[in-house]
C-alpha cells in the first residue's frame, strides 16, 4: 500500500470513528433497535421506545442467588436518591433468557416492589447475545458439582454492570452495578439533564 | 403483629442456646475431661434468608460473634427448610465478573466476627423444602468445633 493511500485509510477511519460516536460516548446504541420482551410480554424496541429520557441499564438473571439482588436493591436505592425520578427509566435486562421468560420476570418484579419506572426486559438469544456482545456484558454458564447443576440448572459468572444512557441512545458512564453509591449516580444523572 | 410473632421467636430461640449451651458444659464437667469447658459464647445476629420456593435454592446471611476465649470453626451447616447447606463465597474476577464458589472452612479466632453477606460469604440452601416468602422464618444451624451446634432463627426479607 503506497502512503497516499494509506494516509487516506487512517483519516476515513477517524472520520468513520468520529461520527459513529456521540461526545464521551462509551457505546452508541443511537442508531440500533433491539426488539425485547418486557415482563407483560410486551414488545419493546430497544432503546428507542426509551429515547428522549435518560436511562439506568443494567444486566441480571433470576435465577441469581446472591449477586444480582445487590443490584437490583442498589437500583432501587438510587431511585430512592433521586429528588425527581421524571425523565428516567431504570431498566434490567435479563443475560439468561432462556430460563427468564416474561412470566419470571414478572415474578422478580412483583417479588422486589418495582414500580412502573422500571422495566425487565427478555428475548430471543439471538437478539439478546448481540446487545450483550455489543455492551461487552459477559455471561458464562457455570456449574457446582454439588449443586447438582445441568443444563437447565446453573449458575453463571457475569458482568455487574450498570450503565447510564442519554437521550440519543450513547451510553455515557459505567459503574459496578452492586457497588457505585446512589450518590454519585444521582450527580452524573444532574449532569446529563443540564446538558 | 409480625414484629410481635418475630420478637417472640427470636425471644424463644434464645431461651434454646441458652439450654444448649447449659446442657453442654454440664456434660462436659462430669465425663470428659479431655473435653474443656468453653468460656463465653458464640453469639450469631442478624440473620436473614432471601425468599425461594421449593426445591429451589436461596441464599442465608449473618454475623458470628465468637465471644469465647479460643479459636473455633465452622464445621457444617443445616436448616429446617432445605435439604442441602452449604457455605459459598461470591468473588470478583479481574475481568469484572463475578461467581460464586464452595468456600473453605472457616476459622473464627477468639474476639472475632465472621460475617456473611450479599456479594461475599453467604449460606446457600439448596433443594427447598417448601416455598419461603417474605415474612416467613426459618431455623439455621451451625456446628462449631468447640462449642458444638448452635441455631438461630432466619426472618425471610428483601433486600433493602
Ligand atoms: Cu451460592
Amino acid at each position: 500500500m503506497s502512503s497516499t493511500l494509506k494516509s487516506l485509510f487512517v483519516s476515513l477511519l477517524i472520520i468513520a470513528g468520529f461520527t459513529a460516536c456521540g461526545p464521551d460516548a462509551l457505546y452508541d446504541l443511537s442508531g440500533d433497535t433491539y426488539q425485547l420482551r418486557d415482563s407483560d410480554s410486551t414488545q419493546v424496541n430497544f432503546p428507542a421506545d426509551f429515547r428522549g429520557d435518560l436511562s439506568l441499564v443494567t444486566f441480571i438473571y433470576t435465577n441469581c442467588p446472591d449477586v444480582c439482588p445487590v443490584i437490583t436493591a442498589n437500583m432501587t436505592n438510587i431511585q430512592r436518591e433521586l429528588d425527581d425520578t421524571t425523565g428516567v427509566n431504570f431498566i434490567e435486562i435479563s443475560f439468561d433468557p432462556e430460563r427468564d421468560t416474561p412470566s419470571v420476570l414478572k415474578e422478580y418484579r412483583n417479588l422486589y416492589g418495582l414500580n412502573k419506572q422500571f422495566t425487565m426486559l427478555t428475548g430471543d438469544t439471538t437478539t439478546v447475545h448481540p446487545l450483550l456482545d455489543k455492551l461487552d456484558i459477559v455471561a458464562v454458564k457455570t456449574t457446582i458439582d454439588s449443586l447438582g447443576y445441568d443444563s437447565t440448572n446453573y449458575a453463571m459468572r457475569h458482568s455487574n454492570t450498570l450503565y447510564l444512557m442519554d437521550k440519543e441512545g450513547y451510553i455515557r458512564a459505567k459503574y459496578p452495578a452492586h457497588r457505585v453509591t446512589p450518590e454519585h449516580v444521582k450527580d452524573d444523572i444532574n449532569y446529563l439533564r443540564s446538558e | 403483629m409480625k414484629s410481635t410473632q418475630h420478637l417472640l421467636l427470636i425471644l424463644l430461640s434464645g431461651c434454646f442456646l441458652f439450654l444448649g449451651c447449659g446442657s453442654e458444659s454440664n456434660s462436659s464437667n462430669e465425663s470428659d475431661s479431655k473435653q474443656e469447658v468453653v468460656l463465653g459464647k458464640i453469639a450469631i445476629d442478624n440473620a436473614w434468608a432471601r425468599p425461594g420456593s421449593q426445591q429451589g435454592k436461596s441464599a442465608a446471611y449473618l454475623r458470628i460473634s465468637n465471644g469465647t476465649a479460643s479459636t473455633d470453626t465452622l464445621l457444617s451447616f443445616s436448616s429446617d427448610a432445605a435439604e442441602n447447606v452449604e457455605l459459598h463465597e461470591s468473588i470478583e474476577h479481574d475481568d469484572g465478573t463475578t461467581s460464586m464458589q464452595p468456600a473453605g472452612q472457616q476459622v473464627i479466632p477468639s474476639g472475632e466476627k465472621l460475617r456473611l453477606q450479599p456479594g461475599g460469604l453467604h449460606l446457600m440452601l439448596i433443594n427447598l423444602k417448601r416455598d419461603i416468602a417474605v415474612g416467613d422464618s426459618l431455623q439455621i444451624s451451625l456446628e462449631f468445633a468447640r462449642v458444638g451446634t448452635i441455631t438461630a432463627i432466619a426472618p425471610v426479607q428483601i433486600q433493602q
